[in-house]
């Protein structure tokens, strides 16, 4: 039993119930809609504490160490628990088939995960929203934009992952 | 003080939900999109309907919290801009094999390239800062 929840990977039911969950929970107790994609405004407001930018001064990120952050900082924590209870190497420096099947090196790859990450959050902020603030939240209140969003994140992400198969991994 | 517990502690839950199930491995993301293994699909599916079920009962109960204290439900607008930040999101989701939520827990399992994608958003949300301040019609 404590392997199964501690060790092993969990089935797709487990997961999908804890994490749909959140979203009732998080409103019962804290009246907080589930997100996470606005807490990297509070990292960006850490990093850059000076900025003039309005969005950044906006009242959201008034204070830095607010809700947002400390869930950021839990999930961190959550992550590192998952991977240390399973065991393997601290740092992990391979990404699926993507190093397998393209040796650019270590550099090369560190920008296209950073380019990522990027699109991703320009995406994010222009959607508002990301994967759990529309796609578990939102369609779960049934909010019609969350419903629109969500279908252009899975229909870009297949057209990608099809255009990184057929010109980067050697075809479909 | 409590409330800070609560949420780190919600925050943990769900970091680890996230990678036990899968979420922040990347072979489960671009199998997702590849439509050779739809766990994710799956975990997505169940959680909305979960998530769902648990809204209409708070609805049906007025949208009363614990002690009582109203509910507001944060309903995010519906414009163009939902779509063309969807279809950027949808092209770095693939490209990263991570989403916002799930980076942070690939950083936690100690991810290196995960990381990178990690930094990739904090510089992305500023960029959109800047950009705000420039195009007033994306600032939200």
């Amino acid at each position: 039993m404590v392997k199964a929840l501690l060790v092993d990977p969990w089935p797709w039911w487990l997961g999908g119930i804890c994490i749909g969950l959140l979203v009732p929970v998080m409103y019962y107790f804290l009246n907080t809609p589930l997100g996470v994609s606005t807490g990297y405004g509070n990292l960006a407001k850490i990093i850059f504490c000076h900025t003039k930018l309005k969005w950044l001064k906006s009242s959201k990120f008034e204070r830095v160490c607010n809700w947002r952050l400390l869930f950021i900082i839990g999930m961190l924590i959550g992550g590192f628990c998952s991977a240390r209870f399973s065991g393997g190497p601290v740092f992990v420096n391979e990404m699926g088939r993507f190093t397998e099947l393209i040796a650019w090196g270590s550099i090369p790859t560190a920008i296209w995960f950073f380019c990522g990450g990027l699109l991703l959050a320009l995406g994010a902020r222009l959607a508002n929203g990301c994967t759990s603030g529309h796609s578990i939240h939102g369609i779960a209140n049934m909010h019609l934009s969350s419903l629109v969003a969500t279908f252009f994140f899975l229909l870009f992400g297949i057209i990608t992952v099809w255009l990184i198969r057929l010109l980067m991994m050697g075809g479909i | 003080m409590k409330k800070n517990i609560a949420y780190l502690f919600l925050g943990v839950f769900f970091g680890f939900a996230l990678s036990r199930v899968g979420a922040s491995d990347y072979e489960l993301i671009f199998g997702m999109f590849a439509g050779e293994d739809l766990k994710l699909a799956l975990v997505m599916g169940t959680a909305i309907i979960v998530g769902g079920l648990g809204m209409a009962l708070l609805r049906n109960m007025g949208y009363k919290g614990y002690k009582g204290q109203p509910i507001e439900v944060n309903k995010k607008d519906l414009n163009k801009y939902t779509a063309i930040g969807g279809a950027l999101f949808g092209i770095g989701w693939a490209i990263s094999g991570a989403c916002p939520g799930t980076v942070i827990a690939q950083l936690g399992e100690g991810k290196i390239f995960g990381a990178m994608t990690f930094l990739g958003m904090i510089a992305g949300t500023y960029l959109y800062a800047y950009i705000a301040e420039k195009h007033p019609s994306v600032y939200f």
